[in-house]
């Protein structure tokens, strides 16, 4: 038994009821026998690795559902070991690099090397080919990605590499180039209500109008979210009447909370006390830029015109300067602060100086 | 003739090792003679002298040829260059050449000479320059230059002070001194009368005793082949020596020239033992003391020799004595109140009481603190007050658990060492400095030592086994500066601990005035106290400091204190005091110690920066800044401060992340200065102490936490063979698995259900209950059941995710607190659906097992209602085959039930019935099928 999430996915291009002409492309280039490198990008919850598992399907046959889980211990050149879990079946690897963090490029090179370098020997195999897939692409550093431009053409007969990212701007060029580019948008409200109707219908209860729109519009594209967040509604209130509240995730709703302090009062003590929120925020492994973003995009909704574009200009500011340090709390706290002072000026409309330095 | 050959260099420091031929210089009769004396060093040959003047024995007659050789070598050069010893003279030419090179530019200050000197050098005119004061001429004139003691060159000698160095260090103590070293003696005199307590450290001058037998012997000057200027101090001599001389041939350089130099050391050894001892006993404490001004250091001169001139904490020395004390029974073999009933030893051989030797209960002492407060000192007084002879290892020796077995362990067992005729009593020093890969190995071995215990005692008479494990029966102290190094964690259990803190300042301001004294060095009450206090109480820093103050013939002052102690102790600083500096201005007392002017006390960027930087732990101070700057309540409205403080924590952050990232140390050095600007941004009197900051590691310690607990769920989750249907693995990746997938899965498992038993619960309530335990197995969550600490019965959940959408100790509002019934009758269930579940597994591997046996293959399908196919079609051939028996025959089977958890228990029992008959065929035929089988098949 499992979530509906996992339950209702679809298996093959023909369940796949968005995005057709992408479903058509994707079996025409499966059908060919000259399949390329892949990458697929699009907004989280869009149905990328949906897609993916089906496009590998029409590949191989159903024989890519028999997967296997195998946890891999990598040696790094300074003699750490890393802990990989692999999802492989006999005809695709499936690897989440960013898992072991700067370490990625010693897992992108003995995984591509190993698969690369043996061929498929099962000969009833459909394809002569193995895929690798790499989740999770854009968080690839740099080094990794160097390690596979090169492997990507050198084995091009023996392995194919689908790349899945939210985002290609954090891909290296060549990678780009050497991959067939594939969009996965977000699925539009309609297609999100029909496949919410689908879950319900296979359910066997019915899914009113509002809570479908209420779910709808609080997954903003998310389609994963969308059934999480019927499932977690059928199951607390199973009678799904009209009047139902979706509820926000916890951490956006402290998020909230902090942007309210913020503009309640600027002191010193106000500081320390959004400090201590940030800090709770953090330890519950909430990713730092998320919280930025959560908190700014709160803030801009309740503040005057003129100081929205201050308020995102600062936050830019800060989440670059907190991608490259390492102690997030620092850069979150000089932007909190940055705003207090920015309110503080606009407020008691003291001038502030242009250039302001230390 | 003894006290003629002993004359001395002056010149303390001359490093090359030189040599003299001794025989060609005097006379060809002295041919056989040549040996070469080879002095190591002035400093040795000082040692050799220091001993020489307490004790004169034959022994110290290398060390006097050579003076006395080395004399008439340079002499010769000067007058009798062209007497017999031409040819050989040539060789030492190059020789004597290189030995003033040393010693004069060594000590330029030391002697100026006067231009007459040189004049007064050479043979001939060396005898009638001659004024002697006394009646020792005769012994000049045995060398026929060595009464080189014009006292015209004594009075022209230009300073005071120089004067009596050399007096004093040529130890001579006659009345026929110059008149600027009569005061300084009388100075010296009273110095003593003025410090009674001080009377064992330094031992008083006799003047009364020892004034009328000495004779005033300047130092002898000397030109060196190439015009260098040396001066030889000489041997004080005894009135009482004086008549020797008639033994000897008197005459001329040339008459002396013709006794054989054997000779002359012979009869110099003879009357070096007819010599009244005891003349020279009397003042050989004296003597050692002059002698040696120069050249020993302070810090070993005024070290405390006595239990009672230690200074410092009073209770600190007595814990150690206390510590040594216990140890009497053991190694004295007496009681404290009682006087000492039997003597143990090695020989007797007696029994002692197996579980008691006397001895403390901590086997080791160890002595911490920071240098300079007399721990080495300390240790070693006490050992001997105690009645111990000291073994001491320290960092130059290896640490390494060999050097225990090889040089501790025979000493201890041997109970002294060899030659001595105390117990041995062993101090390790610094046992916290050692940092090889063998310190682990030398604590260890260490403490194994001090607990190891025999298995038996040996019987008398018995032969005892070499290899027996001995106990410890010598005190063993450790000296160390750091208690809390790591290498010590374990031995600090097995020790006793006695920690140092600096001693009062008033009592190293008395003990240093004391010594200013003695060695007649003017200083100031206040500079001192300044001393000690920029030497935070390191009393071998303040003796050097004032010993550098002394050469330099300064007098003790605040100035000279300051320029002296720059630098001294301000790269060792805890974080605690750099966050006081960074957030406080200096304090005005502290400006005045530091002796800095305005100036330099508004230049705070370098001094902060180099005290930052010398912490060695930039990061934390940065974490205490952070956390400290907006607890200061200052007045800020403009935010204009905080931004500047964040912006310089930003500065920091990013290089200190680009230094780590990118392995760029040189970035290193500009670290400190991201951290001097709170100086400039926040310092103020008023502020409150810096705390140590705690928020930064505990919310480090939490989410380290939490991720082993996302870990704990993903693992769970993928890694047990699937099984959780591999389709979740889109869930964990980590931002969804954060922002999304927990929030909503805590909503997932908490549904409104009411505690009523299963038994009489609503139709769709035990759906929303079936449904929810098929989830948390499926994610291998569960209810486990613990006390609190009130003792109450509490479900927790595990892998605890709970705490997800717990912030601020508060869940979220509309999750519902499911109570300790529900959670119950959920965990219930859960471990139903388990135990379904593995029986479930088991069978399904029988019936697989089996199945493969008799060839047949069914069709299964998964839970999830997928059917599995087979890759390998040959085999999917086989599955499409109607299933046959292991004798080829049909076997009859009912159709495979429909999916889903609960018809699969029905299936497989069903599927069971089936075997039961396959095997009660063949039972008890063959031992290969049999296997154990349910007694529920059979029903």
């Amino acid at each position: 038994m499992s979530l509906w999430v996992d339950q209702y996915r679809p298996r093959t291009l023909d369940d796949l009821h968005y995005h057709p002409e992408l479903s058509a492309r994707l079996r025409s280039l499966a059908a060919s026998g000259d399949f390329p490198h892949m990458l697929f990008y699009g907004p989280s919850g869009a149905g990328k690795k949906t897609r993916i598992a089906c496009t590998l399907r029409e590949l191989f046959g159903p024989g890519v559902e028999k997967l296997k889980i195998d946890q891999r211990v990598f040696m790094t050149p300074s003699k750490r070991k890393l802990d990989v879990n692999i999802v492989q079946s006999n005809f695709h690897i499936e690897i989440t690099p960013s898992d072991v963090g700067i370490y990625d490029r010693v897992v992108i090179q003995e995984i591509l090397k190993e698969i690369a370098q043996t061929q498929q020997v099962d000969l009833s195999a459909k394809q002569r080919f193995k895929v690798v897939i790499i989740n999770e692409a854009d968080s690839l550093s740099r080094d990794a990605q160097a390690a596979l431009r090169r492997t990507m053409e050198k084995y091009m007969s023996n392995m194919r590499v689908i790349l899945c990212a939210n985002s290609t701007s954090k891909l290296i060029a060549p990678i780009k180039s050497r991959c067939l580019l594939i969009r996965v948008a977000a699925p539009s409200p309609e297609e999100m209500g029909v496949a919410l109707a689908r879950v319900a219908k296979k359910e066997k209860f019915d899914l009113p109008d509002e809570a479908a729109t209420q779910i709808v519009s609080d997954a903003a594209g998310n389609l994963r979210k969308a059934i999480l967040i019927l499932e977690a509604l059928k199951m607390q209130s199973p009678d799904l009447t009209s009047n139902i509240s979706v509820a926000k995730p916890d951490w956006e709703t402290y998020c909230i909370k902090v942007a309210d302090l913020i503009l309640q009062e600027q002191s010193a003590q106000r500081v320390m006390l959004v400090r201590g929120k940030l800090y709770e925020l953090l330890s519950h492994c909430i990713p730092p830029t998320t919280i930025l973003k959560t908190i700014a995009s709160h803030l801009v909704d309740r503040v005057d015109e003129s100081l929205k574009a201050d308020i995102m200009h600062w936050a830019a500011f800060y989440e670059v300067r907190m991608c490259t340090g390492s102690k997030k709390i620092f850069h979150l706290e000089a932007w909190v602060v940055k705003v207090m002072s920015l309110y503080k000026h606009f407020f008691y409309g003291i001038d502030m100086p242009d250039d302001f330095e230390i | 003739m003894s006290t003629s050959g002993s004359v001395e260099v002056l010149q303390p420091r001359v490093d090359k090792p030189f040599r003299f031929t001794s025989n060609g210089l005097l006379s060809e009769s002295a041919s056989n003679n040549d040996t070469l004396v080879e002095i190591p060093s002035i400093a040795q040959g000082e040692r050799d002298r220091a001993e020489d003047m307490s004790n004169p024995t034959p022994t110290s007659r290398p060390s006097l040829t050579f003076a006395s050789n080395g004399l008439l070598g340079l002499s010769s050069q000067m007058s009798t260059g062209e007497s017999s010893g031409a040819p050989l003279l040539e060789e030492a030419q190059p020789r004597a050449h290189d030995t003033p090179d040393a010693g004069v530019s060594a000590e330029p200050t030391l002697i100026p000479l006067h231009p007459s000197s040189k004049l007064s050098f050479g043979t001939s005119s060396l005898l009638s320059s001659v004024t002697p004061p006394e009646s020792s001429a005769g012994a000049s004139l045995k060398f026929g230059f060595s009464t080189l003691m014009s006292t015209e060159s004594h009075d022209t000698l230009p300073e005071p002070s120089t004067s009596s160095l050399a007096f004093k260090s040529s130890g001579l103590l006659s009345q026929a001194a110059g008149s600027s070293s009569t005061n300084d003696t009388s100075d010296l005199m009273e110095a003593d009368d003025d410090l009674p307590t001080l009377s064992q450290l330094v031992p008083r001058a006799q003047p009364n005793k020892a004034l009328p037998t000495y004779l005033h012997r300047p130092p002898i000057r000397a030109t060196t082949f190439d015009g260098r200027n040396i001066s030889f101090a000489r041997r004080r001599k005894l009135e009482s020596v004086v008549p020797t001389q008639n033994q000897m041939p008197s005459g001329g350089t040339s008459t002396l020239l013709e006794v054989p130099i054997h000779r002359m050391l012979d009869q110099l050894a003879l009357s070096a033992a007819s010599t009244d001892d005891s003349a020279y006993a009397g003042v050989a404490q004296v003597d050692t003391h002059q002698t040696t001004s120069q050249s020993r250091m302070w810090v070993d001169r005024y070290r405390p020799k006595q239990f009672v001139d230690l200074v410092g904490d009073e209770r600190v020395h007595r814990e150690t004595m206390t510590w040594v004390k216990e140890w009497d029974q053991c190694v004295f073999n007496r009681k404290k109140q009682k006087g000492r009933k039997r003597t143990w030893g090695d020989e007797d051989g007696e029994d002692r009481g197996t579980d008691e030797w006397g001895r403390p209960y901590e086997k080791l002492l160890l002595l911490s603190g920071p240098p300079g407060l007399g721990k080495t000192t300390l240790a070693h007084v006490v050992a001997n007050q105690a009645g111990y002879s000291v073994l001491e290892v320290n960092a130059s020796d290896s640490r390494s658990g060999s050097i225990i077995d090889e040089r501790i362990k025979p000493a201890l067992d041997a109970g002294r060492m060899i030659g001595a005729t105390k117990p041995v009593l062993v101090v390790i020093d610094e046992i916290d400095g050692a940092t090889g890969e063998n310190t682990g190995s030398f604590i260890n071995r260490l403490i194994q030592l001090a607990t190891e215990k025999p298995k038996r005692k040996a019987r008398h008479g018995e032969k005892r086994d070499p290899k027996e494990k001995k106990p410890l029966l010598r005190p063993i102290i450790c000296i160390c500066n750091d208690l809390w190094a790591t290498p010590l964690s374990r031995l600090r259990s097995h020790a006793r601990v006695v920690r140092f803190n600096p001693a009062l300042p008033t009592l190293l301001v008395k003990r240093l005035r004391d010594i200013c004294s003695l060695e007649g060095l003017p200083a100031e009450s206040r500079a001192l106290t300044n001393l000690v206090a920029v030497c935070k109480g390191d009393m071998r820093g303040c003796l050097n400091t004032l010993q550098f103050i002394h050469r330099k013939c300064q007098t003790v002052c605040e100035q000279t204190v300051r320029l002296a102690t720059a630098g001294i102790k301000e790269n060792e600083s805890t974080t605690q005091d750099v966050w006081n500096d960074l957030f406080v201005p200096m304090a005005k007392r502290r400006v005045k110690e530091l002796g800095l002017t305005e100036v330099d006390e508004s230049k705070y960027v370098g001094r902060l920066s180099r005290l930052v930087g010398g912490t060695g732990n930039t990061d934390k101070i940065v974490i205490g800044c952070f956390e400290h700057y907006a607890n200061l309540h200052q007045y800020d409205p403009t935010f204009q401060r905080y931004e500047g403080a964040l912006e310089w924590l930003g500065t920091y952050d990013g290089l200190s992340s680009r230094m780590r990232s990118e392995q760029e140390y040189a970035l290193l050095e500009y670290l400190p200065y991201a951290v001097v600007p709170f100086y400039h941004l926040f310092a103020a009197t008023t502020n409150p102490k810096v705390e140590r900051p705690k928020a930064d590691w505990e919310c480090h310690v939490k989410t380290k936490a939490n991720e082993e607990i996302y870990t704990a769920l993903a693992s769970s989750a993928l890694g047990q063979g699937g099984r959780v249907t591999p389709g979740h693995r889109y869930l964990f990746n980590r931002p969804v698995l954060q922002t999304e997938f927990i929030p909503l899965l805590n909503r997932i498992i908490s549904p409104p259900l009411r505690p009523v038993h299963s038994q009489v619960i609503k139709p769709e309530e035990k759906a929303l209950l079936k449904r929810l335990v098929d989830i948390m197995v499926s994610f291998e969550l569960q209810f486990l059941q613990e006390k609190t600490e009130e003792g109450q019965m509490v479900y927790r959940l595990e892998p605890p995710i709970d705490v997800f959408v717990t912030y601020d100790e508060k869940r979220a509002a509309d999750i519902a607190v499911s109570r300790y019934a529900i959670r119950h009758m959920v965990a219930m269930e859960i471990d139903a659906q388990l135990a379904v579940r593995q029986a479930e597994a088991v069978e399904k591997t029988k019936t697989d097992k089996m199945a493969s046996f008799f060839g047949t293959k069914k069709t299964q399908s998964d839970p999830d209602g997928h059917p599995r196919k087979k890759q390998n079609t040959g085999k999917v051939d086989l599955a499409d085959m109607p299933p046959t028996d292991f004798f080829g025959r049909l076997v009859v089977r009912p159709p495979p039930s429909s999916s889903g958890p609960a018809a699969t228990g029905s299936e497989e029992a069903s599927g069971e019935k089936v075997y039961r008959i396959a095997y009660r065929f063949n039972e008890g035929m063959s031992a290969a099928v049999r296997r154990p089988v349910k007694v529920a098949s059979f029903l």
